[in-house]
């Protein structure tokens, strides 16, 4: 502890000296040595507490010299000072670090369930979407269901735009389950496997088919989904939800088809969207009437794609036929 | 007259090369539950991974294209057969990156048709100053692309070798068959083409230049 001791006083009465020197010279070096020389103290105190008898020596050795010279200036007020800002800080700075780190861990598990909290927050708020719409209200009703205070619609920083966004990514996971069942069962054999096309029509209804108990408040949700703010996330439910449906319908293109697949069904399912919101007719007949036949016109555009393709294909192999039968009428197609 | 033959060749069938004569072992398939890559842990491993197995599809994808435009100029050529032998160990990789992204729906990068046209004309162009141009077009893009899979291999190794097995000894194959080609392109006098250096470090820009494009778009 002498040892201690007096290498903090040591310490104090260099840093006295560098910052004379400080007046002098650069700053930021003799800022650095200082900050070299607290560090090394603090080493010391740690390796004081493991072997004291040790440390002893090498501590009086490494600075004797340094004593030495600052030996005059040294006064019995400075030593007690010193001692009592070295041994402080030297409790001080290990009672920082573990209550940083208990904070930040704390801070860790709050944010966990923060998250879970805002889920069960949004999804019993969906109950209130009817009554008040795609609103901060729905979001208090939904806290109060759950015991809490309607201030905490304060965690949401995107009100409405969080509970729409929460509402579609909540309907894409549940058309994933459904067609995750139901490509199980056909591997199983129990059941009959669908056409691509065929797969992709139920697969869109069943999906348009969960807006139906939000049907006449949509068009604001709509709205709210494309504030530019929002259009990132409700991209990116739209991405997803396309590349889920193209994946159960077996698509495993690698090729530019993937792009064009994804292009041709977020067409189709965002028209016949539209076209359900106006629609009157009993069980949205004619929307799935409707979606019936922008399917069709994607598998005729599809053939007749193939049919040029083909098409070419042929006149090409036409072409180069011709072209070597000219070659050998004028001798030209001699092997180089 | 040239561009007469040039024509002709572009449309030839793709006849069969002479049987390749070190292809090594098939890989085996399906030793865990997964095929190549284990499901991924989080949104984070997932975009990594995505963003490795696009580049290396599309770089695949393009080295195809590059032997097909060399093909179709110097088919009939005496090192005809020896593009040909290493443009179907190309088509292996990518028929291999193919099944690969389709099983773990990855998206493929959104620029394949400019790399189809990139790749074919840089092959037949390089092709058209000769045997060496070609050569030397080869050593360039096989360097660089082993060393991208060499920093991928890297990567992995840092994240969890035993995790991505499957996945690095494909990658490692598929690096020691590019070397081979790079090797190929040496013996075959690629170094004799005049503006060596030059072509072989703008062909090399251009393949750093693909491969951070493919990795993000």
């Amino acid at each position: 502890m002498a040892a201690l001791l007096r290498g903090l006083q040591v310490g104090r009465v260099l840093r006295s000296l560098g910052s004379v020197a400080v007046q002098r010279a650069a700053s930021p070096q003799c800022s650095s040595v200082r900050r070299g020389f607290h560090r090394a103290a603090l080493l010391r105190v740690h390796d004081d507490s493991k072997n004291p008898s040790s440390t002893h020596h090498e501590h009086y050795q490494a600075h004797s010299s340094a004593q030495d010279t600052s030996a005059d200036e040294g006064t019995s007020t400075s030593t007690h000072e010193a001692s009592a800002g070295g041994t402080a800080t030297g409790q001080e700075d290990p009672q920082v670090n573990t209550s940083y780190q208990d904070q930040s861990g704390e801070q860790n598990e709050d944010y966990e369930t923060e998250e879970q909290l805002a889920e069960r927050i949004l999804t019993a708020a969906l109950d209130f979407v009817p009554q008040y719409g795609w609103t901060v209200e729905s979001l208090a009703a939904g806290a109060e269901t759950l015991g809490l205070s309607s201030a905490s619609t304060g965690m949401f920083n995107n009100g409405a735009g969080d509970l729409v966004l929460h509402f579609v990514g909540h309907c894409n996971a549940q058309l994933t389950e459904i067609l995750a069942e139901q490509h199980k069962q056909i591997q199983l054999g129990q059941a009959e496997p669908k056409k691509t096309a065929e797969f992709l029509r139920d697969a869109v209804e069943t999906r348009l088919r969960m807006l139906i108990p939000y049907i006449d408040i949509w068009p604001q949700a709509m709205s709210i989904l494309i504030l530019p703010h929002n259009i990132p996330h409700s991209l990116k439910h739209l991405s997803t939800l396309m590349d889920d449906m193209w994946y159960y319908a077996g698509d495993r293109s690698t090729d530019m088809n993937w792009y064009t697949k994804r292009a041709a069904l977020t067409g189709i399912y965002n028209t016949t969207e539209l076209v359900m919101l106006q629609d009157t007719s009993p069980d949205w007949q004619d929307s799935w009437t409707f979606l019936d036949n922008r399917i069709q016109d994607v598998v005729n555009m599809a053939g007749t794609a193939k049919q040029v393709q083909s098409t070419g294909e042929a006149l090409a192999q036409g072409l180069m036929g011709a072209a070597v039968t000219l070659k050998n009428m004028t001798g030209l197609n001699q092997r180089r | 007259m040239r561009g007469f033959t040039l024509a002709a060749i572009l449309f030839r069938p793709l006849c069969k090369g002479i049987s390749p004569s070190k292809l090594t072992g098939r890989l085996p398939r399906n030793t865990r539950g997964y095929a190549v890559i284990p499901p991924p842990k989080n949104s984070k491993e997932k975009a990594l991974l995505d963003a490795m197995l696009r580049v290396d599809h599309a770089g695949e994808y393009g080295a195809n294209r590059i032997y097909a435009g060399q093909m179709a100029v110097l088919g009939r050529s005496q090192s005809g057969p020896l593009i040909q032998h290493m443009w179907d160990q190309e088509k292996e990789h990518l028929k291999k990156f193919n099944e690969i992204l389709a099983e773990n729906r990855v998206r493929p990068t959104a620029l394949l048709p400019f790399w189809n046209i990139a790749g074919f004309m840089l092959g037949a162009s390089t092709a058209l100053l000769g045997k060496a141009g070609a050569m030397a077009c080869t050593v360039a893009v096989e360097e660089s692309i082993s060393e991208h899979y060499n920093s991928q291999i890297r990567a992995l190794m840092e994240l969890d070798p035993e995790r991505y097995r499957e996945l690095l000894q494909i990658i490692k194959q598929f690096r020691d068959e590019e070397m081979e080609h790079h090797d190929t392109g040496l013996d075959q006098e690629a170094e004799s083409l005049p503006g060596y250096q030059i072509l072989k470090t703008a062909i090399q820009v251009g393949c750093k230049a693909a491969i951070y494009v493919s990795e993000r778009i």
